[in-house]
């Protein structure tokens, strides 16, 4: 029993060096403290300050109006009417707009052949033609939403004319257009915009890269200067590994708690993203998280031979990251390697996780596969981390470690 | 000429006794390449999962049901028998929008009333939860002009008169070099360079700081004839070569074998990928020289070079973004890589109207003498340093 007691006291003992070692290399360390504290907190900030406009508003375009008729220009009216784009050109040809398009005056060209109003006034079908920009999809999506809800307006305007001219009025005539009316609501994200979109996604991956990056470099930094994998101190030398590995997690566990409350609770109610998450709910999924990203980032770290490598290593996975997590392409259709590849990364399942809860308002139980996985990359990765760092110690026996 | 060359051999025996950098980045490269053409080879996510909430159980609401599911855009995964459960499917991401058919809607439909359908998207996830949308408005709008067939045809109209009082209005949409509003080019073209560029970035900073960390400097410098233009050229050009070589592999990849729309000259594209590596290394020599400590100088880099892709602006159109944010974005070379990609290969430009561009790619070139200037000076008071040692 005794035996069992001092066990105990010695290894807290043991870790609690460790854990003071780990934070005295971090807070002595420019990189690490430029990329822990200042990159965690800039980041969000230059993020919040590019993606401040949620959807894009008043996009130039250029119509040419071949038709000249009444249809025809009040659909150009309402068109600049329309919040998305702005008629800035009117244009005599097709070639002039083509013009204008090519010197990026214009994003978008509505042509109107000359047998629209003929063929509106036949009661055919008119066709008018749109020419949409598309070195960005955000272009496109404005052009076109403008162009079909003036569309969807026209449509029932000009349906109304016709079946007053065969005598159908009033509430008939409302209920023959649109038999079978549907109302859209669009979930979580109101106004449908970029913003609310992307800024939470970027916000969890600011966390995992910024500790990935920060223990890559650190784990590098210890190589370089002829360490094993970490620096431990002296009377650790190979005993009990678990003991270097838990007081090092906690060093990073310590940092990164009030980094998490400022990046992922108070940034999302300071820029107006979605919020509507329970914070208990929040709080229980961001400790596997971090706990997840912290053995993660031991485990690649120990494999990091220089400091410089971990941060290209990094900086490339950042944007690959982003792709796995399945924010911007969809989980669904994700090839089978690439969603079984992204298991491996605690971004993946944190980035889900957090967009579910905190933008879309869901339960832990809704997120349960997420929160387990976390878990089991936690243990798994902190076991992989003890045994490579078990190995090390090992084979680098000679080595000097000292504090 | 001859100090350049010798510099230039130098820098290759350099290459030749640990290639361990230029391996892991150029594998990286070609991992980047890999990912992202196989990651996203649909193009447009097709097939999208959705839910029915069929409170009906109708004629109507199996029918709809089929309809949707035989759509290219979307699968119904799932028939759920209230609104709830198909929320909490939501979150789970189980599916990205359902159709809510609330009860009574046949009959209402026979009755000439006005049943509503709701239709929910998830707009969190931005493309799956507007494609989704888009496929169902596009059958809740077919659904009324089902009906209104139908009773047209029963009070007489001919199949012309009934087009035009269903559809009035017709929008032909042309999306100009990339018809299939494929996702693939929109990202790939700019963001797959860009990776190119902020390796070459990094590891410029990383070639030129690591000279004065291993104290080489004046080594490197004699060689050179004791000319930092010729010795930073020398150095840099090697990985100028490498980078851009296959940058140009990775388009003849993107436009030849994956077909993307290339209306302008290829050579073009090339000649702007070549500045482009170019502007990044002297971006890179410029940090190097403005931060002589080898640890601060890449985590710099690092941080700048992961801005370039938001204010490259291909996602996010940089006129969107505050004034300031508009100036900021002049500094990222990849900025007016993508401008000059855009104007060469989606519209087909001639060279009077991307020279600009170009032209401002070779500006960084500029922040590369500073950046020697820099160096020199780092480099001559290192010497100084230890003469007075001595």
């Amino acid at each position: 029993m005794k035996n069992f007691w001092h066990n105990i006291t010695s290894g807290l003992k043991d870790i609690y060096d460790v854990f003071t070692l780990e934070l005295y290399r971090i807070f002595t360390d420019g990189g690490v403290m430029l990329i822990f504290f200042v990159g965690s907190l800039l980041y969000p900030l230059i993020f919040g300050a590019i993606y401040k406009h949620e959807c894009i508003r008043n996009l130039p375009v250029a119509v040419v109006d071949d038709s000249q008729s009444a249809p025809s220009q009040r659909f150009i009216h309402e068109l600049d009417a329309t919040p998305e784009v702005n008629v800035n050109y009117h244009c005599n040809t097709l070639s002039e707009a083509e013009t204008l398009m090519r010197q990026r005056k214009v994003n978008g060209i509505v042509y109107f052949p000359n047998d629209y109003s003929d063929r509106l006034a036949k009661g055919e079908t008119a066709r008018l033609c749109l020419f949409c920009d598309m070195s960005s999809f955000l272009y496109y999506r404005s052009v076109f939403t403008g162009a079909s809800s003036v569309m969807l307006d026209e449509m029932k305007h000009i349906e109304l004319e016709r079946y007053a001219m065969a005598g159908v009025t009033g509430q008939d005539a409302e209920t023959a257009i649109t038999p079978v009316p549907y109302e859209d609501v669009k979930l979580f994200s109101p106004a449908g915009g970029f913003t609310s979109f992307l800024v939470p996604a970027l916000l969890a991956l600011v966390i995992h890269q910024t500790m990935f990056l920060g223990i890559g470099i650190l784990s590098g930094t210890a190589r370089e200067e002829g360490q094993t994998v970490a620096i431990v101190p002296e009377r650790l030398r190979n005993r009990s590994v678990y003991r270097v590995v838990i007081g090092r997690s906690l060093a990073y566990l310590m940092i990164y708690i009030p980094l998490v409350a400022i990046d992922l609770v108070l940034l999302p109610r300071v820029f107006g993203l979605p919020h509507i998450g329970r914070l208990d709910d929040l709080c229980l999924f961001f400790l596997p998280f971090l706990l997840a990203t912290i053995a993660f980032s031991m485990t690649v770290g120990s494999f990091v031979r220089q400091r410089d490598t971990g941060i290209i290593v990094c900086i490339f996975f950042s944007v690959v990251l982003l792709f796995l997590s399945g924010v911007v392409w969809p989980r669904s259709n994700m090839p089978l390697f690439w969603k079984y590849f992204s298991y491996l990364f605690p971004s993946t399942h944190g980035i889900q996780g957090f967009i579910r809860i905190n933008s879309m308002g869901a339960h832990l139980k809704q997120v349960q596969f997420e929160y387990q996985m976390l878990w089991v990359q936690s243990g798994l990765y902190f076991l992989i981390t003890c045994l490579l760092y078990r190995v090390k110690f090992f084979k680098y026996e000679d080595r000097a470690v000292c504090i | 000429m001859k100090h350049l060359w010798n510099c230039f051999c130098r820098e290759l025996g350099l290459i030749k006794e640990s290639p361990r950098y230029l391996i892991l980045l150029t594998a990286g490269i070609l991992f980047s390449y890999v990912f992202f053409l196989t990651f996203m080879h649909e193009g447009q996510p097709e097939n999208l999962p959705i839910a029915v909430v069929d409170q009906d159980g109708s004629y109507l609401s199996r029918r709809l049901c089929h309809e949707i599911d035989a759509t290219q855009g979307v699968d119904v995964v799932a028939v759920y028998n209230s609104h709830s459960e198909a929320r909490e499917a939501m979150q789970r991401q189980e599916i990205f929008a359902f159709l809510d058919i609330p009860a009574g809607t046949y009959s209402e439909v026979l009755d000439f009333k006005t049943p509503h359908l709701a239709l929910y998207s998830n707009n969190a996830y931005l493309l799956a939860g507007t494609l989704s949308y888009k496929t169902l408005s596009t059958i809740g709008k077919l659904t009324s002009a089902a009906v209104q067939r139908e009773v047209m045809r029963k009070k007489g109209y001919s199949e012309d008169q009934i087009m035009g009082m269903i559809q009035p209005i017709e929008i032909d949409a042309h999306l100009i070099s990339n018809p299939w509003g494929s996702y693939l080019p929109y990202v790939l073209t700019t963001m797959l360079p860009g990776i190119i560029g902020v390796m070459a970035l990094l590891l410029t900073v990383y070639l030129v700081t690591n000279e004065y960390k291993l104290k080489t400097e004046k080594i490197w410098l004699s060689t050179a004839g004791d000319n930092m233009l010729n010795a930073l050229i020398g150095k840099l050009l090697p990985y100028t070569c490498w980078f851009t070589l296959i940058g140009i592999i990775g388009n003849i990849v993107m436009f030849g074998f994956s077909h993307f729309v290339c209306l302008g000259s290829f050579f073009a594209l090339s000649v702007a990928l070549l500045l482009f590596v170019m502007a990044m290394q002297a971006m890179g020599v410029f940090l190097a020289g403005l931060i002589p400590d080898q640890h601060l100088a890449v985590s710099v880099a690092a941080i700048y070079g992961m801005l370039s892709f938001s204010m490259s602006g291909f996602s996010y159109p940089v006129v969107s973004m505050s004034p300031a944010l508009q100036a900021f974005s002049y500094v990222f070379p990849l900025r007016h890589y993508y401008l000059t990609y855009a104007d060469v290969a989606m519209f087909g430009a001639t060279f009077t109207q991307y020279w600009s561009h170009l032209c401002l790619l070779l500006c960084f070139l500029m922040a590369g003498c500073i950046g020697g200037m820099l160096l020199n000076r780092w480099a001559k008071s290192n010497s100084n340093d230890a003469a007075i040692e001595c």
